[in-house]
């Protein structure tokens, strides 16, 4: 259906076009801004939809040389799978309802919708592109939109958040790309060829002979790159205060797809070119996933600010996602003769908790926004009986904090139940089944947190700590980005088959070809 | 009479390949009798322009053409010369593009400020040509004399005359330590041939009076990089000095020490480790140390600047450090990252102080304070900066992020096509962690144009010839981020030149 048009660099451009438009607004036309950006990346998202059922995809590819010089081979390649197919999808629908949603907080409405595109071009970018360098340029140009989201449209302590953001993750990427340098270079001298090329094919196929040492070191250096991103503790410090003083609409796509960026890093990359490495690194990655699962859900619990609470509960769920990954690399280690379907579990789940977490954690930066925005705090000692002023937003946020607590039938479920079960196994083939104590441990505390929360903030009576008078419930626009993420949460709860189908052909190749370079 | 035609055309031929050089000199010549005729700085100023344009387009074809010749065997003209030779051209041509209307150049002396600019220039050149350390001094002195003249023409400025009289006795203690080196080096070796001798030092080994030669060597040329510890003349210089000049002195005269440093120590060096590779090893450390000292030591004062200027002048300390990494690794690779990151330091440092130089002019200033809300005031100007600081900062997709990529990528991988080595992979790291810091103060300039409210949201008009020369800026900065093919090919063979010169 696609073979003539270059239907993923329309991903990157349409999304870079619209940014462009939006720039050039002049004053007084700024609310045009709004629906310049709602249908670029309404389009986007229509193209995205119909890239998630698109079966052939390898026809899709695209491979252009970029710099071919002094034996350096960088190429412009976009590829999609799997993987990428659901992380687009997620990018396309966040990006297109935070557009909808729109932060009324702007003096300058039509630049923040410059950077939402922005933004866009760098996170399509992340996730299609299949050259290191095309993949490392756009892992940074997702900063500094980021950056400037934070800084201008920020609470009150924005430019210390922003700055700390910047060059956390920022110092987390440089040595990140020392690690690709080392691959890289290295891959070549492996495969004998005069040529470094920087594509991820040429790369991963020499996954097999780099030495064990080398495999370790590097990826460490991946690893740190990436855990920062996702982030993981001890390296989350940045991630509450970027949270805390950005907009409603930063927040949701920093904690829905940014953070994706780590753990997609860590499969698509860490993993893929470095089995050996990743075995050896396996319960060290389990250590980190289930340190940031208890502190996140225990620091939690400690939050008074509504929207730090669900930041916090943010390291909690990525914890998640990195435990369904050390999950399969742990049944692998330690499994005489690894069966491929429970091999692949972690990694299925890590993905579909991944997107879940996409979908729940936009809900709840988006309710905790509107309710600082609305009530002028989110101090929730001073909170009470919004239920009653505000019944939409009230729903939508028990919603919300249902699914991220994991409730059956919606789709937070699926990704922690899935995760959960896959480290049963891992945990099994390890011989400590008694880990599985940390998981449940986390979903307790979880239900406990946001069930209080939920009874402090909306139920009970109306609070007389502050002034409710002039609090209003969500706007229509605001309503309608709400609810179809409510939809979606539902469908993807009641229906998982929906995106487990996306990811588990995705999941059992990778583990094949995982599997195959661990081969002697 | 009988003139024999063909002996005219030998001397053609002979001159043909310092010609680009020549006219600059010639041109040089020309300028304070333009300035007598018209009585108009911008005649001059453009005057100056021609020449440098024709003699650039014929080096750039020169260039194009693979053409190579040597002058009398003490100037050759190779890939790398013609390469670096059209890098200080360019430096040059976007200095006087600003000098041409900036108030900060005296009115008095027009003329004599840009023969002095184009004979300072031409003498960046012969470096790039010159193979003999005697050649190589001369050089560096015919870039040296004219600065110091160009830095004090800012007379009565206190802080100008400050920079000037310290460049003068600092420039005047490197030359006198270079000389030492020089004399020591010809007294153990008996030649002033690079070649020479390294296979003098390759077969005597280091002495207690080579070494010295060395370290003294080091020194006098150092200082005119700035590394540290002989940086501390080049802020105030930078600062002190009207802003055109140091456009030229922070983009030119600063790679003219690397070129140095790629003539002399690279050279010898890349010479004795291909035959003795055991023995180079001690100097590499000496060189990794410097670099990683001259970034740090760069990057963190720089931190506490509150003057642009001054802040850009650290960072360039900062930047020198990068491009020491070459002389640690010593491989082609790495000669080649370097050079690709000169040409990147020179578009992108070169266009931060083209606009530093605007504000200067529009009587704006040039401390942190007074770049608050400019993004309101002017924003092109605003995001040529932002694209420069990014670029300095090594963001992607800009040209300063494409030159850390190949300079960094080469203490990784010694070689290309060769194996990964961890012996200059902490340099790497300390390059990195350096990138990061000086991402803090490129980013509280961004800060305070972008998110800071200044006092006035007020106009004010950009001289047509200062954009220019932003605009050519960011336009070499973006083309070696997004299309660095073509640069890291001519990057590539330039380094090849360098390496086919050993045997």
């Amino acid at each position: 259906m696609f073979d003539e048009i270059p239907i993923l660099t329309l991903m990157l451009v349409i999304p870079l076009v619209g940014a462009a438009l939006t720039l050039m607004m002049g004053k007084g036309k700024e609310k045009f801004a709004k629906y310049v950006a709602g249908i670029f990346s309404g389009i986007v998202l229509i193209l995205a939809t119909i890239l998630l059922f698109e079966e052939n995809v390898a026809a899709l590819a695209e491979n252009h040389v970029w710099i071919d010089a002094a034996n350096i081979r960088i190429s412009y390649i976009l590829e999609i799978d799997g993987l990428s197919k659901l992380m687009v999808f997620l990018t396309a629908l966040l990006i297109f309802l935070v557009v909808v949603f729109e932060s009324s907080e702007s003096d300058r409405p039509n630049y923040y919708h410059t950077l939402v595109m922005l933004m866009q071009v760098g996170l399509m970018g992340v996730y299609l592109s299949a050259d290191y360098f095309l993949f490392y340029i756009m892992w940074e140009v997702t900063l500094i939109p980021m950056y400037f989201m934070i800084s201008w449209y920020g609470g009150p302590r924005r430019h210390y958040a922003a700055i700390k953001f910047f060059i956390y993750t920022h110092v987390a990427s440089l040595v990140m790309l020392i690690g690709i340098f080392a691959m890289s270079f290295q891959a070549a001298e492996l495969l004998g060829s005069p040529i470094v090329d920087f594509s991820f094919a040429v790369v991963a196929s020499a996954a097999p002979l780099f030495e064990k040492a080398f495999q370790i070191l590097v990826f460490g250096m991946l690893f740190f790159g990436f855990a920062v991103k996702m982030p993981m503790v001890p390296f989350h410090t940045w991630l509450p205060d970027a949270h805390v003083e950005a907009p409603t609409g930063g927040s949701v796509l920093l904690a829905g797809v940014m953070l994706k960026m780590g753990s997609y890093g860590i499969i698509r990359i860490a993993l893929n070119v470095f089995p050996e490495g990743s075995i050896w690194w396996a319960e060290i990655i389990m250590v980190v996933a289930l340190v940031s699962i208890v502190y996140g859900a225990y620091a939690c619990v400690a939050q008074t600010d509504l929207k730090k609470m669900v930041a916090y509960s943010s390291i909690n769920h990525m914890g998640m996602v990195l435990l369904g990954i050390a999950a399969s690399l742990l049944y692998i280690k330690y499994t005489a003769s690894p069966v491929e379907s429970l091999a692949s579990l972690g990694i299925t789940f890590a993905v579909f908790q991944m997107f879940a977490h996409g979908l729940v954690t936009a809900v709840l930066f988006m309710v905790c926004g509107f309710t600082g925005h609305s009530v002028g705090t989110r101090e929730m000692p001073l909170l009470g009986g919004l239920a009653g002023k505000m019944p939409y937003l009230a729903t939508f946020m028990m919603i919300g904090f249902m699914a991220s607590l994991g409730l059956p039938g919606l789709v937070g479920f699926w990704g922690e139940f899935g995760v959960i079960f896959s480290f049963y196994v891992g945990a099994e083939a390890m011989g400590h089944i008694w880990l599985i104590v940390f998981c449940l441990l986390s979903i307790m505390l979880n239900a406990g947190f946001y069930i209080w929360a939920m009874q402090r903030t909306l139920f009970g009576r109306e609070t007389t700590k502050i002034d409710m008078s002039k609090v209003h419930d969500v706007s229509k626009a605001q309503g309608f980005s709400l609810a179809v993420l409510c939809i979606f949460i539902a469908l993807f709860g009641i229906w998982p088959d929906l995106a487990l189908g996306v990811i588990e052909p995705f999941a059992s190749s990778f583990i094949d070809i995982f599997q195959g370079a661990l081969l002697p | 009479m009988n003139i024999d035609v063909s002996s005219i055309m030998d001397v053609f031929d002979s001159i043909a390949p310092v010609l680009p050089i020549l006219i600059l000199i010639i041109g040089a010549l020309f300028m304070p009798a333009i300035q007598m005729i018209f009585k108009r700085g911008k005649v001059t100023a453009a005057t100056a322009l021609v020449v440098v344009i024709i003699s650039a387009a014929l080096n750039a074809h020169m260039l194009y053409h693979g053409q190579t010749g040597e002058f009398s065997s003490l100037f050759v003209y190779d890939a790398f010369s013609g390469l670096l030779i059209l890098l200080f051209q360019a430096v040059v041509f976007i200095a006087i593009l600003v000098a041409s209307v900036s108030r900060e150049t005296t009115a008095r002396h027009v003329g004599a400020f840009y023969a002095l600019l184009l004979v300072a220039t031409s003498g960046m050149c012969f470096v790039a040509t010159a193979t003999d350390l005697l050649t190589i001094f001369v050089g560096v002195e015919m870039v040296s004399i004219p600065s110091y003249a160009m830095v004090a023409l800012k007379r009565h400025d206190s802080r100008a005359s400050e920079a000037a009289v310290k460049y003068v006795i600092i420039g005047g203690l490197s030359s006198g330590l270079t000389v030492y080196g020089i004399s020591m080096l010809f007294g153990l070796s008996g030649t002033t041939n690079i070649l020479g001798i390294a296979s003098y030092v390759e077969g005597a080994g280091y002495s207690a009076a080579l070494i010295i030669a060395l370290a003294t060597m080091i020194a006098g040329y150092g200082f005119k990089i700035a590394l540290v510890p002989f940086h501390s003349w080049a802020p105030d210089v930078y600062e002190g000095a009207a802003t055109p000049v140091s456009i030229f002195l922070s983009t030119g005269s600063k790679k003219m020490g690397i070129v140095v440093f790629i003539k002399i120590f690279f050279v010898l060096f890349v010479f004795i480790q291909s035959t003795k590779a055991g023995m180079t090893e001690g100097m590499q450390y000496v060189f990794a140390i410097l670099a990683a000292v001259t970034m740090t030591v760069g990057n963190v004062v720089a931190i506490a600047q509150t003057n642009v200027k001054r802040m850009l002048a650290y960072s360039s300390i900062a930047q020198a450090g990068y491009m020491m990494i070459a002389f640690a690794v010593l491989s082609q690779w790495a000669l080649t990252g370097t050079i690709y990151y000169m040409f990147a330091h020179v578009f992108m440092k070169g266009g931060a102080f083209v606009i530093v130089a605007i504000l200067i002019h529009a009587g704006i200033g040039e401390t942190l304070k007074d770049y608050r809300g400019l993004a309101k005031r002017a924003p092109l100007l605003s995001a040529l900066m932002l694209i420069f600081l990014f670029s300095l900062a090594g963001i992607p997709p800009l040209g300063g992020f494409t030159a850390k990529f190949f300079l960094f990528s080469s203490a990784i991988v010694t070689d290309l096509g060769g194996a990964v080595t961890a012996q200059w992979m902490w340099l790497a790291f300390v390059a990195i962690i350096n990138s990061a810091i000086s991402l803090y103060y490129y980013a509280r300039v961004i800060k305070a144009m972008y998110v800071e409210k200044g006092e006035t949201e007020e106009k004010f008009k950009v001289p047509v010839p200062m954009m220019v020369a932003a605009i050519l800026c960011v336009l070499g900065v973006i083309l070696m981020g997004v299309y660095p093919g073509p640069f890291l090919h001519y990057c590539s063979e330039a380094a090849a030149a360098i390496m086919s010169l050993l045997p």
